[in-house]
């Protein structure tokens, strides 16, 4: 077969460079507004994957992991007799109202109650093992660097949450929440803050360990079943950061918001695909007018578009990978947050090669002015 | 190969249109161009229809070809009623009976002369190897094999048509129709493609149909039907002036 569609996208290519380009900015368009989304939504899920537990217990029906609520602590007698758990530890999320030792009136914080022995798994990825070390101590936070300002204190001065007094043992980065300031303590100081004396002493997750060949679906999925405790329910650790992100992203409107974005950078980069390739077509009216006149039929010169459209999509997606991860390595580096996971990058190169096909099919409709009879004159 | 007693089986003319009529409506205005036209042409001959501009030659090209529809009367091709045939009909029928040559040559700015003639070959569900060798062979017998790997842009006027003569016989079919094949071009390579198009009817027993304003090519011919303001006025045989002795290599060194 003599390769039409290829032969002319190279012989023509100035002709085809401008849906190329159309093609491949509307792609690196999608990916960066995805990447920089998803890179400060994930934030709302530094509680999960700060740390290195695979699974989570919180009470049923969590949308997110700040909406969590006491847990009948019984249960992790529970998990700990699953043979493939090798490690379980309480969590206590709650929120606080908190008062500098300035006058920054009150800020709304999250407190982290943790386990801040070594082997500790909550933020294990964030606090050292010297900072763990110092919230060992009573009434000791660490907070983010970053928040310093905004909570309007120094490390080592005091402040109050829910009226009880605390210290800055340390700040830590990595540490930053979506909608307010996250203060790390101790499992013990949380159960002091918590004004409500109802649950004291209760975890609002519990977090657990499996070892190396642990299939952790199916063992969610065999401890979730279990009479006799509280309600609870129980989830794959990248489940509920991913189901904590998507809620965040709702609620704000952010995820309208992309799917918005996405929704104009697609019809643009529609139009000036198509339009392209309507004038492509157009140059060529004559030739296919010549060819369904010797009976080559509608169908077939279709194809030839259609094989066009696509090969425009596939080099305006190779431009738009090579630049966007070019970008993405320099936004990492200057500390801007952006994170792109396999799906959302394949959902984005679909999104990219559709626009592709969608135009191919809009300029495919210029071929009826392909009437063999019209060279007759 | 078709050979003359191929089309024998058709029983009579490879092509015969009945009192065809059509009229064009511009507006409110209705023109009426072609008037109870009815002919018969025969296989192995060129058949030229000669008259002025606007006369409506093109318009009986492309009714007799199937590229348009009557407004009354019939045309039957080959035996088959033409008017009774759908678009995709219509488009099986030209891919398997006819060729074309327009005025322009309308070849693609891409491909090499080779491909232009290979590419319409493959439509017809030839292997590649066959493809290859029928291309090869048309673009030798209108005198271009040398310049298969050209692009148009690398070819001259006279050579494009030939490309495009090649493109149109190499499918072998039983009727080829050239619409004004000769006005892009000058005299020498008018005259050469007008010889090639009669040799073609000549050794294939292809039915040519040649439609020109160009009083040049009355000569060259076996039968000349003029053409008057959608009428057929005059039908005319004659041995045309191809020199017996002229060989292929001539004809294509002009
Ligand atoms: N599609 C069309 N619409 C309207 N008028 C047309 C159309 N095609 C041809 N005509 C008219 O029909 C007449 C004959 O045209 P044509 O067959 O092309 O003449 P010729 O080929 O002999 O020069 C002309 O007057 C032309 O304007
Ligand atoms: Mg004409």
């Amino acid at each position: 077969m003599v390769p039409l569609a290829r032969k002319t996208l190279i012989y023509e290519w100035r002709r085809f460079l401008p849906a190329i380009l159309a093609v491949g900015f509307a792609g690196l368009l999608q990916v960066l507004q995805a990447a920089l989304v998803l890179g400060i939504f994930s934030s709302a899920s530094v509680y999960i994957t700060g740390s290195t537990a695979d699974i989570w217990v919180g009470y049923p029906g969590t949308q997110s992991v700040d909406q969590g609520r006491s847990l009948d602590p019984n249960v992790e007698m529970h998990m700990r007799m699953d043979p493939h758990v090798t490690q379980v530890e309480p969590f206590i999320w709650l929120d606080g109202d908190w008062r500098g030792d300035r006058t920054t009136g009150g800020v709304s914080v999250y407190v982290s109650g943790i386990d801040p022995r070594p082997e500790g798994l909550m933020f294990a990825r964030v606090l050292d093992k010297d900072m763990r070390a110092r919230l060992e101590e009573p009434d000791a936070v660490v907070v983010d660097r970053a928040d310093l300002e905004k909570l309007g204190v120094g490390v080592g001065k005091q402040a109050a949450i829910n009226g009880h007094t605390v210290r800055i043992v340390g700040v830590s980065s990595g540490l930053r929440a979506l909608g307010g300031v996250n203060v790390v303590t101790s499992l013990e100081t949380a159960r002091r803050l918590n004004p409500d004396p109802q649950d004291a002493g209760r975890p609002t997750y519990l977090v657990a360990k499996l070892d190396a060949n642990a299939d952790t679906k199916s063992v969610a999925a065999r401890l979730r079943h279990a009479t006799g405790f509280g309600p609870y329910d129980v989830w794959a650790a990248r489940d509920f950061a991913r189901r904590t992100v998507l809620y965040w992203m709702l609620d704000t409107g952010a995820g309208a918001g992309v799917l918005f974005l996405a929704g104009i950078v697609f019809l643009v980069g529609a139009v000036i695909t198509s339009q392209t390739l309507v004038a492509a077509v157009a140059g060529s009216v004559r030739e296919y007018a010549t060819l369904n006149a010797l009976g080559v039929g509608l169908p077939a010169l279709r194809r030839v578009v259609l094989e066009q459209a696509f090969w425009v999509g596939a080099l305006g997606l190779f431009g738009a990978s090579f630049v966007g991860a070019l970008l993405m390595a320099i936004a990492r580096s200057r500390d801007v947050p952006v994170y792109l996971s396999i799906p959302v990058t394949l959902i984005c190169a679909l999104l990219v090669m559709a626009l592709a096909a969608v135009s191919g099919l809009a300029a495919m409709r210029s071929l009826r002015r392909a009437d063999p009879a019209t060279l007759l004159r | 190969m078709n050979s003359p007693l191929d089309n024998k089986r058709y029983a009579g003319p490879s092509l015969r249109a009945e009192r065809v009529t059509k009229s064009f409506v511009t507006g409110r205005v209705r023109t009426s161009v072609l008037h109870e036209v009815s002919l018969e042409l025969h296989a192995g001959e060129l058949t030229l229809i000669s008259g002025p501009s606007g006369c409506g030659k093109s318009t009986l090209l492309a009714i007799l070809s199937g590229l348009q529809k009557v407004d009354s009367g019939e045309v039957f091709a080959l035996g088959d009623k033409l008017d009774d045939l759908g678009q995709r009909e219509l488009e099986r029928f030209r891919l398997a009976h006819t060729g074309f040559v327009f005025q322009g040559f309308n070849l693609f700015p891409a491909l090499t002369a080779l491909e232009q003639v290979e590419l319409p070959l493959h439509y017809l569900g030839l292997p590649s190897r066959e493809v290859r060798e029928r291309a090869l062979r048309s673009l030798d017998e209108v005198g271009v094999a040398h310049r298969a790997s050209l692009r148009p842009t690398e070819l001259s006027g006279g050579e494009k048509q030939r490309v495009a003569v090649a493109r149109a016989m190499a499918k072998e079919p039983e009727l080829l129709f050239a619409d004004e094949p000769t006005s892009a071009l000058d005299a020498a390579n008018g005259q050469m493609v007008i010889d090639l198009l009669h040799r073609i009817a000549r050794t294939h027993g292809t039915t040519v149909l040649c439609v020109s304003h160009d009083p040049r090519l009355l000569g060259h011919a076996d039968r000349v039907l003029a053409m008057e303001d959608g009428r057929i006025l005059s039908d005319q045989r004659h041995t045309p002036e191809l020199a017996p002795g002229r060989s292929n290599q001539e004809i294509s060194s002009l």
